[in-house]
């Protein structure tokens, strides 16, 4: 069917009048366009958001303590809760197997040394999984062992920071490993390096052993956070594991029950849940402005066929006195809006991908990064285009349909 | 080839209804040119829809070349019309927009020819109505004569039993109408039969019979 003649056909229609025809693409290629741009935009702030929020793995949750507002079996109200060693054992013990577990203890602001140069860091006493936990990429070297842990040996991994702080300009990653650092006044040896994208504040962090960071820097035996991955396990089992391991909390560190302050089990899982409705939502939103917008360039497409028919009246039963057939009416008229929709779509397509691609290196900031189109929603786009193209042609082309041969014979 | 009995054919306008052809016996046989005559309102147009499988009739009989056409779908009447029949119009009606090639080549795209076949007919018709020169041109680059010639190559392509032209030389000069009609008269030669609506009686009298018609009835005997 799409021979010569076809596009013959097609090219007459939607080059007789170039500026309706001009102004119907228009809002075609106008609506695509603000379908595209919001797209991206909306993936740009998605993009934004996760990589100042999102350094960490979502399915995670996180056991601090802090302090007590309720006085509780003889407890005063306000005093500090302590997760100690022991308890920490105690809770793992309990719980069921766990994809990833890992111990923290922090010390803010601490001093880190490698030659002449010093500087302010942030250092993290950690067991091997927060690797997994916190997505830890490294550059060169390794991450905390187990075997460190076992035999508390002073070892650091260094973020991206503080390699380019510290370091001669111009050191690779893998030239640091090996060097020797002083982290508050004590010798470490450099076993990795690690760079986390987009985000400041751990690339200006420092990992040791947790058993050797709690022996050197701490005092006592606190464990200041324990972050347990939950692997593939569901929204509703992490909710159910968070209450119960709260209620396990309080009861061994004798906290009330309606303490909001005393124990924090933070589910990130919940978060990330949060996010994703978040986004769920824009895109949403993105989509059904988008589709509106296209509705409108559908009713033009529509309303330039029906004059298309009308004015073409004559030929349409000239053709059928020929032997057209009412299908091969049909095909044509509905080729035509569809070919129409498909150009100018495109153009839309092309005009809001170029935007995107222009702004994008002028529009970093914290919450957005990155505006780009996916190829699905590109795809998606156009068969929507397509399928709108087919709908607006219904009525025009079962118009036609309805005229009779007669009207060719029929002189003015 | 056409056999009508007693066909009868009312237009609905408002509320009532308008009785055009009262009762129309008539027979054309095989390679016969004829004319259809009559004052405006007589129904000849009318007639020569129905002939022309364009407009229904309310009762009666049509008997095309041996089959039945009572009560056709739209899509059977498309069908018997690309078969059996070839149209020419007063106003020529070829598409603006298409060379005299393509108009001539338009029927048999409906038919599923092949491009370049159709091309090879539509030229070999263009060369018997002489206008092979013009095969390219597109019908405003055209006399009326000439775009009357492209529009009965157009009506012959499709190899047709009947040739029903409605007022043929009706937008043309005389020197023209005669060459029309000279070209009408050579591929009726071919025994192609001939239906000419007309008021010229110049036109009439070159035809075989003429029907009168006078307010939906056949009037006259043969001429």
């Amino acid at each position: 069917m799409m021979d010569r003649d076809t596009w013959l056909e097609i090219f007459h229609t939607v080059l007789s009048n170039p500026l309706r025809t001009g102004l119907t693409g228009l809002s075609i290629a106008l609506g695509i366009f603000i379908l595209v741009v919001m797209q991206g935009l909306g993936a740009g702030l998605e993009t934004g958001v996760k990589q100042t929020f999102g350094d960490d793995a979502a399915n995670l949750m996180e056991v601090e303590t802090g302090n007590a507002q309720l006085a509780f079996r003889g407890r005063k109200p306000n005093r500090r809760v302590e997760l100690h060693n022991a308890d920490e054992q105690a809770m793992r013990s309990q719980m069921d197997s766990v994809p990833a577990w890992s111990r923290l203890v922090y010390r803010w602001g601490s001093t880190v040394r490698y030659g002449n140069e010093q500087g302010s860091y942030g250092l993290r006493g950690v067991d091997p999984d927060q690797r997994e936990i916190g997505q830890v990429n490294l550059t060169a070297g390794r991450f905390v062992s187990d075997r460190d842990i076992d035999q508390r040996r002073k070892v650091a991994v260094i973020g991206g920071q503080v390699l380019a702080d510290l370091f001669p300009r111009g050191t690779k990653p893998e030239q640091a490993v090996g060097s020797l650092i002083q982290v508050r006044g004590i010798q470490f040896a450099v076993v990795g390096t690690f760079n986390q994208t987009g985000s400041r504040w751990e690339n200006r962090s420092v990992y040791v052993p947790f058993s050797t960071a709690q022996k050197l820097f701490s005092n006592s035996d606190v464990v200041s956070r324990v972050a347990i991955g939950t692997g593939e396990a569901s929204i509703d089992d992490t909710r159910e594991t968070t209450t119960s391991l709260t209620g396990w909390l309080k009861d061994r560190l004798v906290v009330h029950p309606d303490d909001a302050e005393g124990v924090w089990v933070d589910n990130r899982n919940e978060q990330a849940e949060m996010y994703r409705q978040i986004f769920g939502g824009i895109r949403l939103f993105v989509w059904f402005v988008g589709m509106m917008t296209l509705l409108a360039g559908a009713m033009g497409v529509a309303n330039i066929m029906a004059i298309v028919v009308r004015e073409r009246t004559k030929e349409i039963g000239v053709r059928k006195a020929l032997g057209a057939t009412s299908g091969s009416i049909v095909a044509q008229i509905v080729q035509e809006a569809v070919f129409l929709m498909l150009i100018s779509g495109c153009i839309g397509l092309l005009a809001g991908t170029w935007l995107l691609q222009g702004i994008a290196p002028f529009v970093e900031h914290d919450f957005f990064s990155d505006p780009r189109v996916d190829f699905r929603s590109a795809l998606l786009a156009l068969g929507v285009l397509i399928f709108v193209g087919v709908i607006s042609a219904i009525g025009p082309a079962l118009r036609a349909v309805s005229i009779r041969p007669v009207e060719a014979l029929r002189d003015e | 080839m056409i056999e009508l009995k007693s066909i009868r054919k009312a237009y609905q306008t408002g509320s009532q209804s308008l009785t055009v052809l009262k009762g129309i016996d008539c027979t054309i046989e095989e390679g016969e040119l004829v004319a259809i005559m009559g004052s405006s309102g007589s129904g000849k147009s009318t007639l020569l829809n129905v002939l022309g499988l364009l407009d229904d009739f309310d009762e009666g009989s049509y008997v095309l070349n041996g089959q039945n056409m009572d009560g056709l779908s739209e899509k059977a009447a498309a069908r018997y019309r690309s078969d059996f029949l070839g149209f020419v119009f007063q106003s020529f009606n070829l598409i603006s927009y298409k060379t005299a090639l393509e108009n001539v080549a338009l029927p048999l795209y409906y038919q599923g020819v092949p491009r370049k076949e159709r091309q090879a007919r539509a030229l070999s018709f263009l060369t018997k109505v002489g206008l092979a020169d013009w095969a390219e041109h597109l019908p405003n680059q055209m006399s009326g004569g000439q775009k009357q010639r492209v529009a009965i190559a157009r009506a012959l392509i499709a190899n047709p039993s009947v040739i029903l032209a409605d007022e043929p030389t009706g937008a043309l000069d005389s020197v023209t109408s005669d060459e029309v009609m000279a070209l009408l008269k050579e591929i009726n030669g071919e025994g192609i039969t001939i239906v000419v609506v007309t008021h010229e009686n110049e036109i009439a009298n070159q035809c075989d019979r003429i029907i009168r018609l006078k307010d939906g009835r056949i009037e006259g005997a043969n001429a």
